[in-house]
């Protein structure tokens, strides 16, 4: 990313935004983010389709034991952390995982993460907030709801309220400035180096250490971190 | 002054401020390693922790990284979409 490639970035206007059809006058525009959500989706669709394909009870193939690994990795995971209640939140949390992961490492493919784009973790914030608010609501009635804006003594209740939307707001910035912050530095980096000597052989290499720490690294780890925060914002807004 | 002064004006001192804003970037560096030294003393206590030491002390300061984060994005913001300029009321 260039500086140049960087202001666009930022532009609503920008070329990261492709008109796709113009039809009597509406305007149907889509942003590279959501085609290369659709690629990850599409991935991750394949590669479970091949793994789920004909289990056996007891495992012969290779493929079941991975598919029995990752499954099992997930519910450990949930269950772990958030008690056995809490079973049935795998089925969002593992997929959250694999959907994060993979947009992040989809810098490496040469595509823009869609994870860089701040709508996309925004959306994965506000699922997390309503699901606290949820879990709240069905674990201690509405008077749980109140009363956990009430402790521990009343006059916290503007505080406590602008904590509700602080927690799902600092989860989103610290994915999406994460991700964003290794395009930006990988890119700076690239093109100062390029711009040494004519024909800019200096950039080759020296970008591939960088993005194996922010791309691969990075990526990895604020995937799992987003996930563990949704389930410890979930089990900690148990009022039961 | 013109549209034109303002504007320059205006970069300028984004430019400065958004250097400012980096500053808090000391902040997640000195916390991060006193969390990873904490970590070394735990695994040399007890070497058969290290697994779980390991995996607390990445969440520890993946959250810890949060506020040099925000300092990120708003020199990123000064940087390359300030909100500022173009804002010239005579």
């Amino acid at each position: 990313m260039t500086p140049q490639l960087l202001a666009r970035e930022f532009n609503p206007q920008g070329p990261l935004y492709h008109k796709i059809a113009d039809i009597g006058g509406f305007q149907f525009i889509i942003s590279e983010t959501i085609i290369v959500q659709w690629l990850v989706v599409l991935a991750w669709g394949i590669i479970f389709f091949i793994l789920g394909r004909n289990l056996k009870e007891r495992p012969e193939s290779r493929r079941q034991v991975a598919a029995e690994f990752l499954v099992t990795f997930f519910i450990t995971t949930v269950v772990e952390n958030m008690g056995e209640n809490y079973r049935k939140l795998t089925v969002y949390i593992g997929p959250l995982l694999c959907f994060s992961l993979l947009s992040n490492l989809m810098g490496l493919l040469g595509f823009r993460s869609p994870t860089s784009d701040v709508s996309m973790i925004a959306a994965w914030g506000i699922i997390t907030f309503f699901m606290v608010q949820i879990n709240k609501f069905r674990t201690g009635g509405i008077g749980g709801l109140g009363s956990s804006l009430l402790q521990p003594v009343f006059f916290m209740l503007p505080f406590n309220i602008v904590s509700e939307f602080s927690n799902p707001l600092s989860q989103t910035l610290r994915h999406f400035a994460n991700i964003l912050a290794g395009g930006v530095i990988g890119g700076l980096v690239y093109f100062a180096l390029s711009g040494i000597v004519p024909g800019g052989w200096t950039a080759i290499g020296i970008p591939a250490a960088l993005s194996l720490y922010f791309d691969i690294f990075s990526g990895v780890i604020q995937a799992y971190i987003f996930a563990m925060l949704t389930i410890s914002y979930v089990a900690s807004a148990d009022m039961a | 002054m013109d549209q034109n002064t303002y504007n320059a004006l205006v970069l300028g001192a984004s430019a400065i401020g958004s250097g400012a804003a980096m500053i808090a970037g000391i902040g997640p560096g000195i916390g991060e390693g006193y969390c990873a030294g904490k970590t070394v003393e735990a695994i040399a206590r007890q070497p058969e922790a290290q697994g779980v030491l390991t995996r607390t002390m990445i969440i520890g300061d993946a959250i810890a990284e949060t506020t040099g984060l925000y300092a990120l994005v708003v020199a990123l913001l000064l940087m390359f979409a300030n909100p500022f300029t173009g804002k010239f009321v005579s």
